[in-house]
């Protein structure tokens, strides 16, 4: 009761210096409300839009990818014949291999059958060119089994022309991305001349055009099904080059990777592998964005401290009175303290309303763009862990600012004051 | 009744060379009494006051105040003694400008949390008018008059019932007729309600009116 009232009375004296001081107090508390805002605006925007382009990007990834690749031997065949032998071999070739996984089908029919898999799609690539007027534009064309694809990579979603359903039905058919269709001008309903690796002449029909958002995919990637890309390449039904495969838990990928791995001979890649330079890049940006965050935060406390600082240098004569009339140190630092955690809580509270608010009105404005076609607006991430660290910042970088001041209010010895 | 007592009391001031303030100085003050220190200007008569007033403890020697001894004592357990048991009165009026005259009386009040606000605003007002301030009451501390400023002092002094009050020059810089409207007050304040008042003064009046005088001379009493 006792320790309340005195709670009580101290914040009231508190409050009454900051009253008297309201101007003071205001600007340090909107040095808070700035840091704050900003903080949080910087997060919701950075974070959204790394946010975005990582979900898109692990759209666009399977969790696992099974491929033949050749493989250099570790031994060479000299040592396998005199071994004990001292033999130099040089420039050692790969043995040739299909680029095809064994029993491609089969090992398919059997993935799917494992209860960790969600979806599975094979596929065969052929490296082709596209013949437009004179001029020949590279490409690639991935054979697919449409629904199987669908499946796994959610392509029905970023159809923006015609569709990709003929791709299973009808023969030659072929889907294009949209930023190869602009290239080299055409449209869903044309046909195409296409150049196979052997040299023939294939005439394909556009069925389709597709956007994925990613730049890398949507400058070349052409799909096609499975029996035309295989036609192309003069293989059999059951040539299948790539495996890819999307899990329930993708925590799991490096473990089942190499699992299949052993289990049927070919060489496997997970999604973290595959995307280790978008990872490695948000990580460091992460980092820019924190290191902005904080150095605001910083300017803001060093607000705080200054105006404080102020204060007691100006009211030190009655701090000394209250001392002499029988304030503790403590009470003396809980003044000042107090009053640095009311900057500190008002100047967060604010600007977290502020920074939402901006964060809110940028996520209304309209954004077109080249790149990001599935969105309209800015991707603004409205992840309530940032407003938690900002309100925390906020009040931690108050609480640090004040410290020193109050320790040093706490510390004014009144007869010195008194004595003048 | 022995209120204060003051055995061998030794000051020095370190910086920025040794010097002996208050040597040896030997005194008590029964309850009730109006005492006065008097002294020629640098005699050593407010490091005194501010030993009294345990606001400082760098000091050899002995004090006890209301039967309790202030050397070694904790700040905590100090500004605790001092909000119960001493008021002070400043030379320079010295009030809280950023609070309202009755806020400054009731300070020392509700730090001590003794009553509820009610009581001690009560007491306060009473404090007041009993030096005929009640009218300012509500006023800002800084835009009262030199005069007015050391009564509400007075009153900020008092609202605890203090075992003891410590002037140091409370006329200071007060004119003739405010200066005997405190002596008067004084007076009563210590034959009337049984106050013991402890006051620097250089107003010989005011120390020829007090019960006895201490004076001192180069830090020394003399006989
Ligand atoms: N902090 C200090 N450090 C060193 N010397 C000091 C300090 N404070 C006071 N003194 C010295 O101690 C002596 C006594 O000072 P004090 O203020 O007690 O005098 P006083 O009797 O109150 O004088 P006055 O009548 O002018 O107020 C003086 O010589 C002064 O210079
Ligand atoms: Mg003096």
């Amino acid at each position: 009761m006792k320790i309340l009232k005195n709670i009580r009375l101290v914040s009231f004296v508190a409050f009454s210096q900051m009253r008297v001081r309201l101007k003071q107090t205001i600007i340090a508390t909107v040095g808070v409300v700035f840091g704050v805002t900003v903080f949080i605006f910087l997060l919701a925007y950075v974070k959204g839009l790394n946010g975005y382009v990582q979900e898109i990007t692990l759209e666009q990834t399977p969790h696992l990818r099974l491929y033949n690749e050749p493989e250099i031997a570790t031994q060479s065949i000299l040592d396998k014949v005199s071994p004990g032998t001292l033999n130099y071999t040089h420039h050692v070739k790969p043995k040739s291999v299909l680029p095809n996984i064994k029993d491609g089908l089969q090992v398919i029919q059997e993935i799917r059958q494992d209860n960790r898999v969600t979806a599975v799609s094979g596929s065969v690539k052929t490296q082709v060119f596209y013949e437009v007027g004179l001029s020949l534009f590279n490409g690639q064309i991935t054979g697919i089994n449409y629904t199987d694809e669908n499946a796994l990579l959610n392509l029905g979603t970023k159809i923006q022309e015609g569709s990709f359903t003929e791709l299973n039905t009808m023969p030659n058919s072929l889907a294009m991305a949209s930023g190869l269709a602009k290239k080299i001008n055409v449209h869903s309903g044309d046909k195409i001349t296409v150049t196979t690796p052997k040299g023939d002449y294939l005439t394909m029909t556009v069925a389709g055009i597709f956007k994925t958002g990613i730049p890398e995919i949507d400058i070349e990637q052409c799909y096609a099904g499975l029996s035309t890309v295989q036609k192309i390449l003069a293989v059999p039904p059951s040539y299948i080059t790539n495996i890819k495969i999307k899990l329930y838990d993708k925590d799991i990928a490096f473990a089942l990777s190499e699992e299949y791995k052993r289990k049927y001979h070919c060489s496997t890649s997970d999604w973290m592998k595959d995307n280790a330079l978008a990872f490695e890049n948000e990580a460091m940006q992460n980092m820019v964005v924190y290191c902005v965050a904080v150095c605001l935060l910083l300017v803001a406390g060093f607000g705080i401290y200054n105006i404080l600082n102020m204060m007691i240098y100006e009211k030190m004569k009655e701090i000394a009175i209250l001392k002499a009339m029988g304030f503790s140190d403590d009470d003396v630092r809980g003044i000042i303290l107090i009053q640095s955690f009311t900057i500190g809580i008002i100047g967060s509270l604010l600007g977290l309303l502020f920074g939402f608010l901006i964060s809110y009105a940028i996520s209304l404005i309209p954004y077109e763009s080249e790149l990001f076609s599935a969105i309209n607006h800015l991707p603004i991430s409205f992840n309530k862990a940032f407003y938690i660290l900002g309100l925390s910042f906020g009040i931690l970088t108050a609480f640090f600012s004040g410290y020193i001041p109050a320790r040093k209010a706490a510390r004014i010895d009144p007869v010195y004051i008194i004595r003048g | 009744m022995e209120i204060l007592r003051v055995e061998n009391l030794n000051k020095h001031f370190y910086t920025p060379a040794d010097f002996w303030v208050l040597k040896d100085l030997c005194f008590s003050i029964d309850k009730g009494k109006l005492t006065s220190i008097t002294g020629k200007s640098g005699s050593g008569k407010s490091t005194l006051l501010y030993l009294l007033s345990t606001m400082d403890t760098d000091f050899e020697g002995s004090i006890r105040i209301n039967g309790e001894e202030i050397k070694g004592r904790s700040n905590k357990w100090l500004s605790g003694f001092r909000n119960t048991h001493i008021g002070f009165i400043f030379q320079f009026h010295y009030l809280l400008p950023d609070f309202t005259v009755l806020q400054n009386v009731m300070l020392p009040a509700l730090k001590q949390g003794k009553y509820t606000k009610e009581q001690i605003e009560h007491n306060a007002m009473e404090l007041l008018t009993l030096l005929n301030v009640k009218s300012q009451s509500a006023k800002r501390a800084s835009l009262l008059s030199g005069g007015q400023q050391q009564r509400v002092a007075i009153a900020r002094a008092l609202i605890n019932e203090p075992a003891i009050i410590i002037g140091d020059e409370p006329t200071g810089n007060l004119d003739t007729s405010n200066t005997h409207v405190v002596l008067d007050l004084f007076r009563e304040l210590t034959t009337e309600k049984g106050y013991t008042i402890l006051t620097v003064t250089h107003d010989d009046d005011f120390a020829r009116q007090s019960d006895s005088v201490i004076h001192l001379i180069d830090g020394e009493i003399s006989k």
